[in-house]
């Protein structure tokens, strides 16, 4: 499982605190001095526009007056301001959680912005009355916006709040890492054993401090929202107090090839998972199955699915004829839910609306769309159930933990004939039993009463490329040639995608772009382009009509080879992630042109990416008499590569960039 | 034409109390002409905009827009914004199919209310109404009506009947309501005839544009205004209100009386930030450098930031809110800087300017606000300084493509004066490289580039040098530069701080497999780093002048010394192409085991008519081609 390498095991990593190290941060809000504004470039990034001194949150539970528990969490930051470029971490928005109802209470806002002038500390606060603006983003969602009055370079900021809530599944994360270095990242988290959570943690960093302690504390509850007198209750229970400390964290650094940056920051976030004694004990996460057990039967889910769905004869019938094969119907199903409705949304687990209501709009999220196509799949009895995942940009999620808000997407699973498909009807594009490369991302759950767990990895797709070209000299002894080409699955996908947007002609505007004004392409055509079950297949026969100089100089791959590396950057730190396995293959055969004759014929040669034959590129060329036969060819089993394997794959792709570059020379017959 | 004008309100009143629907958004009643090139066809709109006196306004408007295909969708989705003083009081929707027939209407809670907040705003009150039917089975038609309340009339809408490009128009109208002793000013582009003006209801007068069958338009490359080539109204008031503050716009003059209003009186600056200013600047004897340093001063102790709160996006917060903050929105930091160089006893002027790349088009007959940010401009003895205050790096005097070679407003006592920013000539905007390059066996190359690059060119390098850490500048250039595989081993950038600032940026990279080395053969592009990119589509029928608005020169050489034992087998003939468009020149020669390659890039500006486009596709075509030229090498011999 990939998202096993991501989750970092600490316990088994080995540390040492060298003795003597700090284990208190010094910072507290309101200490600032003059010495704090000594240092102008820190060790950590001398390149730093701005350096968190120091990044301290808590949460704790305490009793509230509603009858239940709040969460109470502090954060406290200071930063020093190194440049211009460090402005923006002085503008502050703090995300606040409504349901409607009750809103998360923000409180005891304080922020100071210091600065030395003329040797001296001049402090000026936040007008917190004044200050801070409110922004509804959504109806769940306010933002309080504030800036720090009087920054320039050199400034150290800091602010200190408290948010208190009452929704306990709202537990703060952590992130020890961000867009700036931290000299100190700190949380501390003190839970009663009455509650339990699970932590989830991730990232390379390791802990600099990690403890947790048990002491006794005594909760008070009250409940003032009856008729009558307020009831009160009392009790003591244990509070684990966990403290978790990174120092010197460097700031993230964005890369291609990942799936989401989340996947590889540095945190630590929190499921409620159980009530426990003294409440009642109640298992808040649950099981897998008792997870789908719920969705099953959930309003917005698998209810809708699962009833009598008798309406649905009126749309399914006029839809397949009664001589259609189990399979035939499905897929005729799945095109008709695939090619009438949009989808409005590609991160939603959950329906917003009846899925007669969505017969009706013929929108809805992605959701919506593949329980409709479940739900007609098993009106006609087949053996479909709805699947949920998260997608790459939304992260992994944990095969251990049955935890819903961890997914957003939901597709839907198929048996039909002993053969199983996965179908996803939201993509306007996308044949039958294809997902978008956004599913791949791992663990994923059929809702059914065994909750299979399933996985979708990258390396189980293999994108597979044929492109064929003849060149041959015609009757005037022009050469003339013929190209065939089936681009990947994805990449026709991606093609499909960009003739809808511009039209076919632009895409033969941009094939004569590459060949340059001396080729003419005629016979122009796509087949497959709306079969989306197919991938494309591209042809056209072309003219060279160059002038017949005393020697020709000729790339063989006719535009069709890698011109740069995918890999730029010299450096790496996180996995590469690619989308998917690939083999690409490519063949030429190449008449010499009349009246010359070979001077020069690049090398043939065979190289591997490593010994377990993860990657291999093969570039063949071979003559007999007149005919230049060349065969190209680009093969990646593994999708996932450590960062120590980076400088491997640049110097794999810096190779064919270099013999697809590599030209085959005539010259005049004398 | 009277008849007409009842007729449609006829019609209005008839559709608030019925569906339209009865076929009368059939498809197949778009003209054929209207269907060629077209993704939208606009089947009708009607706006009303009503003025109940000088300091308010009801815009009323219906609009159906028939989607023709998937390119089309992104125009079916309704939007408006909305803040302290516009209230959008009524949204109304449906949606058709192509018979005709509706299929659905909008429902008020399908309707999302947003934020209007960009990132660049911290905080401003716009917020938008969002709604899409989502509909896929083309064609359909959407309408929709809003009615959107003005508390303020500084802005009047703009009657643009075709939106886009492939966008068809059957017909479109607006009328203008307004009390007799009412002044409404218009201007209008591609309208042949007059406005119909007629009387409406309580003495009110009423002029009425109409327009039909206009054929969708294509896209194409540098092209010039939108005004200029569709019909547009644009409206403005004679007087106007915004809150308490009242004005007139029949001339910039007046207009600019207005702004001053709103800035009056704001350019108090708390006593200790007036010492700074006599610290800094008395003693010095010219007038310039006084200016450079204050700049420098407000440059170090401001930031930008955009609070726009009512009519706050309009007036300035005063020189004493910037002086406690540090900070401010493009107006605040504009009023502190005139009160800084006030104080200095320099005379200067706040100046509406519309800022942006190519924004440069206010329409200068037609006095109205037409302006998005403000900059200060510093009249001298000799000449004018320009100072943008938003920045706390350009150097002073330099004003760059977002504000350059334009109109703008200056404002002082006594109004408002239109007046140009300066514009940036070939010669400043000048580039020249110098390379010194060697090539081993192995074909891997080692570039030592430098790089001078001036005025508009530099702005790049500016924005590089100032906004990013050196980390990212280092992962910019591994990501830009075009070259297969290479690693940047050093770099550096040198800035020459001046009205006419300069970057110098040295490079030292390595490229692998820059040449191909082929048993005996050595293929290589002589042009290392400054091939252009443009290539235009050929052979189609340009109906637009051609606008190039910037104009620039560069000029390259390149010394490649290459392995021991090579001699020429193909050297790329010198080109040389000078015409309207510019001026290019190339040439490339082997001097013992030494490339020596030189090219000289003249790109003008201008306007130029359609039929030169071919000359203009040619031109680039040649370019693109030359510089990517190879030489060939042939090992012994």
């Amino acid at each position: 499982m990939k998202a096993n390498l991501i989750l970092c095991f600490i316990s088994s990593i080995g540390f040492f605190l060298s003795a003597g190290a700090q284990d208190k941060s010094t910072a507290k809000y309101g200490n600032v001095s003059v010495k704090d504004f000594e240092t102008k470039i820190y060790s950590i990034d001398s390149n730093a526009n701005a350096v968190v001194l120091a990044d301290i949150g808590s949460s704790n539970i305490e009793g509230n007056n509603k009858g239940w528990f709040s969460l109470v969490y502090k954060h406290f930051k200071r930063v020093h301001i190194l440049n211009k470029n460090g402005y923006d971490i002085a503008n502050v928005s703090i995300s606040l959680y409504s349901d409607g109802e009750d809103e998360e209470e923000l409180d005891k806002l304080r922020a100071i912005t210091y600065n030395l002038e003329n040797g001296k500390l001049v402090e000026t606060k936040l007008d917190v009355k004044s200050g801070v603006f409110k922004d509804k983003i959504s109806s769940s969602r306010i933002n309080k916006k504030f800036t720090f009055p009087n920054v320039k370079e050199g400034s150290i900021i800091e602010f200190e709040y408290t948010i208190t809530s009452d929704f306990l599944t709202n537990l703060q994360p952590w992130e020890f890492q961000g867009a700036y270095p931290r000299l100190w990242s700190e949380y501390n988290l003190s839970l009663p054993v009455f509650l339990g959570y699970v932590f989830l943690t991730q990232g390379y960093q390791r802990y600099d401090i990690k403890n947790s302690n048990q002491r006794n504390e005594s909760f008070q509850i009250i409940d003032s929202r009856g008729a009558g007198a307020s009831e009160r209750y009392s009790f003591t229970a244990n509070v684990d107090d966990h403290r978790w400390v990174m120092k010197h964290v460097p700031a993230l650094k964005e890369e291609n090839f990942t799936s989401t940056v989340d996947n590889h920051i540095s945190k630590i976030e929190f499921q409620l998972s159980e009530f426990r004694q003294p409440l009642r004990y109640t298992n808040v996460m649950g099981t897998w199955t008792k997870l789908t057990e719920m969705l099953m039967n959930s309003e917005y889910f698998g209810q809708q699915v699962t009833k009598d769905n008798g309406w649905l004869k009126d749309i399914i019938n006029p839809i397949i004829s009664s001589g259609d094969s189990r399979l035939d119907k499905c897929r005729k199903i799945f095109s008709w839910v695939r090619d009438n409705f949009t989808c409005t949304s590609y991160d939603r687990r959950s329906m917003d609306q009846t899925l007669k209501n969505l017969v009706k709009t013929k929108n809805g999220n992605v959701a919506e769309i593949n329980l409709l196509l479940t739900a007609m799949l098993k009106y006609i009895n087949a053996d479909a159930d709805p699947v949920i995942l998260s997608t790459r940009a939304n992260g992994y999620t944990f095969p251990l933990y049955p935890i819903l808000s961890k997914f957003n997407y939901v597709i839907c699973q198929a048996k039909i004939d002993d053969k199983t498909y996965y179908l996803d009807a939201s993509e306007p594009q996308m044949g039958f039993g294809y997902l978008p490369s956004r599913c791949y991302n791992g663990h994923a759950r059929v809702v059914n009463k065994e909750a299979d767990a399933i996985g979708f990895n990258s390396d189980q797709v293999t994108e597979t490329k044929t492109t064929t070209i003849f060149v041959i000299n015609d009757d005037k002894s022009n050469l003339v040639g013929s190209m065939q080409q089936t681009p990947g699955y994805y990449e026709s996908a991606d093609l499909r995608d960009r003739i809808k947007e511009k039209g076919m002609e632009e895409l033969q505007k941009d094939i004569k772009k590459v060949f340059g004004a001396g080729i003419t392409i005629s016979n122009f055509g796509i087949d497959s382009l709306n079969k989306y079950d197919f991938p494309l297949g591209i042809h056209y026969y072309f003219d060279i009509t160059d002038e017949k100089e005393d020697i020709i100089y000729m790339n063989p791959m006719f535009g069709e080879g890698y011109k740069e590396n995918p890999f730029k950057s010299a450096e790496r730190f996180y996995p590469v992630e690619m989308p998917f396995a690939m083999d690409e293959s490519y063949n030429l055969q190449l008449e010499v042109p009349h009246g010359y004759v070979v001077d020069e014929l690049p090398k043939s040669q065979i190289v591997k990416l490593n010994e377990q034959d993860d990657g291999m590129f093969e570039y063949r060329v071979s003559q007999s008499g007149d005919n230049i036969s060349l065969r190209s060819r680009i093969r990646f089993k593994k999708t996932y590569f450590l960062p120590e394997d980076y400088e491997t794959l640049r110097e794999f792709f810096n190779l064919i960039v270099k013999k697809h570059a590599e030209q085959i020379v005539f010259k005049k017959k004398k | 034409m009277k008849k007409n004008i009842l007729l449609i309100l006829a019609l209005f009143f008839l559709s608030l109390t019925l569906s339209a629907g009865g076929g009368e958004y059939a498809v197949s009643k778009i003209p054929d002409a209207l269907k060629k090139n077209a993704h939208v066809v606009k089947r009708m709109e009607q706006m009303r905009f009503e003025i109940i006196n000088s300091g308010e306004a009801v815009l009323w408007k219906k609009y159906a827009l028939t989607i023709l295909d998937e390119k089309g969708d992104e125009q079916a989705g309704f939007q408006e914004y909305y803040d302290r003083l516009h209230e959008i009081k009524n949204i109304e929707g449906a949606l058709f199919d192509a018979e005709g027939k509706e299929l659905k209407r909008l429902k008020n809670r399908q309707i999302i209310d947003l934020t209007g907040s960009d990132d660049e705003n911290l905080i401003d009150d716009r917020r938008r109404k969002y709604h899409n039917f989502f509909y896929k089975v083309y064609p359909y038609t959407v309408q929709y009506e809003v009615e959107i309340r003005f508390n303020g009339t500084l802005f009047f809408p703009v009657w643009l009947p075709r939106e886009d490009e492939y966008y068809s128009v059957e017909e479109s109208s607006i009328s203008i309501v307004y009390p007799s002793d009412y002044t409404v000013r218009y201007k209008a582009y591609n309208y042949s005839g007059e406005p119909v003006s007629s009387a409406g209801e309580k003495g009110k007068k009423i002029l009425s544009w109409q327009i039909r069958e206009l054929p969708a338009i294509e896209d194409e490359f540098a092209s010039p205004s939108w005004y200029e080539m569709n019909t547009v109204v644009l409206f403005a008031p004679a007087e106007f209100e915004l809150q308490q503050y009242r004005g007139t716009m029949i001339n910039w003059q007046e207009f600019g009386k207005f702004v001053y209003e709103l800035k009056k009186g704001r350019d108090q600056l708390p006593d200790n930030v007036k010492q700074m200013v006599h610290q800094i600047a008395d003693g010095i004897p010219d007038a310039r450098q006084k200016i450079a340093k204050l700049y420098d001063y407000m440059q170090k102790n401001t930031r930008y930031i955009s609070i726009q709160l009512g009519i706050g996006g309009w007036q300035p917060f005063d020189a004493k809110y910037v002086a406690a903050k540090s900070y401010g929105d493009c107006k605040a930091l504009t009023n502190y800087m005139y009160s800084l160089l006030k104080e200095a006893g320099i005379n200067s002027c706040y100046t509406l300017i519309k800022a942006g790349r190519n924004a440069n088009r206010i329409i200068a007959d037609f006095p109205s606000q037409q302006f998005n940010h403000v900059i200060l401009c510093v009249p001298l003895q000799k000449d004018t300084m320009w100072l943008e205050c938003t920045s706390q790096t350009l150097p002073a005097g330099y004003l760059g493509d977002f504000t350059c070679d334009r109109h703008a407003l200056m404002i002082n006592e006594n109004g408002g004066t239109l007046i140009r920013t300066p514009r940036y000539s070939m010669l400043d905007n000048l580039e020249v490289r110098n390379i010194k390059a060697t090539l081993d066996e192995e074909a891997t190359l080692q570039v030592h580039a430098v790089t001078n690059y001036g005025g508009l060119q530099q702005d790049l390098y500016h924005e590089l040098i100032h906004n990013l850490s050196k980390d990212k500048v280092k992962e910019f250039l591994h990501e830009q530069l075009d070259f297969a595989t290479y690693d940047v081993n050093n770099f550096d950038y040198k800035e020459t701080f001046a009205a006419l600032p300069s970057v110098q940026e040295s490079l030292d990279i390595t490229v692998s497999n820059y040449a191909t080395i082929t048993g005996k053969r050595l293929f290589i592009i002589p042009n290392i780093m400054t091939r252009a990119s443009r290539k235009l589509p050929a052979g189609e029928e340009r109906k637009f002048d051609i606008e190039l608005n910037v104009e620039y020169k560069d000029v390259d050489t390149v010394e490649i010394q290459l392995p021991d034992g090579y001699t020429a087998e193909s050297v790329p003939a010198d080109v040389s192409v000078s015409g309207k468009f510019g001026r290019y020149n190339c040439s490339v020669k082997l001097s013992g085991n030494k490339l020596i390659y030189y090219r000289s890039m003249e790109h003008y500006s201008g306007r130029f008519p359609s039929k030169e486009y071919p000359e203009l596709v040619k031109f680039y075509e040649t370019i693109y081609k030359a510089d990517r030229n190879k030489v060939v090498l042939v090992k012994g011999q």
